[in-house]
């Protein structure tokens, strides 16, 4: 699964510490979903759609999208 | 911009070190004491009593590993942690494997042995492993 997460994080100017510190998870988890080595479960990227408040599907895309 | 919260050790962590540190320094404790009790010649009942009270200690490592497993709230983290457990585990057979079959064919005399330590070996090497590139 792609996401926009890199993206979206680099417009706010937070560093991957940051975001993980924003979430309550390590920053190797941050680097890991980025990456897309790691897919997050549905509770934890509605905490990240939340964070930015947007819509789950807008930061995580399909990965034909 | 910075984040709100402060940069720290997750409180799972803490816990777990804390039970490990706890556990390793009353092994020791345990070993040393028991080793030289022992030496200066004791009954079988608390042989067996030193036997299992050092086992335990042991037990509490794993005990303090696996608290760790369902504690750690980071999801990432503990898929880390699963794998690290499973590669433990399948060193600690192959090690195991290859040992009993050198008794077998008697290249070796005694084993295996120490399984539980040899496991606790293994969950260090497989750290960074699983973490490499990660």
């Amino acid at each position: 699964m792609n996401n926009r997460l890199r993206v979206l994080r680099a417009e706010r100017q937070w560093s991957q510490q940051d975001l993980a510190d924003r979430l309550g998870v390590s920053r190797q988890s941050v680097n890991a979903i980025e990456t897309g080595k790691y897919d997050p479960s549905l509770p934890l990227a509605f905490r990240i759609a939340d964070l930015f408040a947007m819509p789950i599907e807008d930061i995580f895309l399909r990965d034909s999208a | 911009m910075t984040a709100p919260f402060p940069r720290q050790i997750p409180q799972y962590m803490r816990r777990y070190y804390r039970r490990l540190g706890g556990f390793m320094a009353a092994y020791a404790a345990v070993l040393i004491g028991g080793l030289y009790i022992a030496m200066a010649g004791i009954p079988l009942p608390v042989r067996v009593f030193l036997a299992f009270l050092n086992a335990a200690m042991i037990l509490g490592v794993f005990w303090a590993i696996f608290r760790l497993l369902a504690e750690c709230d980071d999801e990432y983290q503990r898929l880390l942690l699963v794998k690290q457990t499973l590669l433990a585990t399948a060193l600690t057979l192959a090690i195991t494997t290859c040992w009993q079959y050198l008794v077998v064919y008697e290249v070796l005399t005694e084993g295996p042995a120490w399984v539980g330590v040899i496991w606790l070996a293994a969950f260090g090497i497989a750290a960074p492993i699983v973490r490499w590139r990660s």
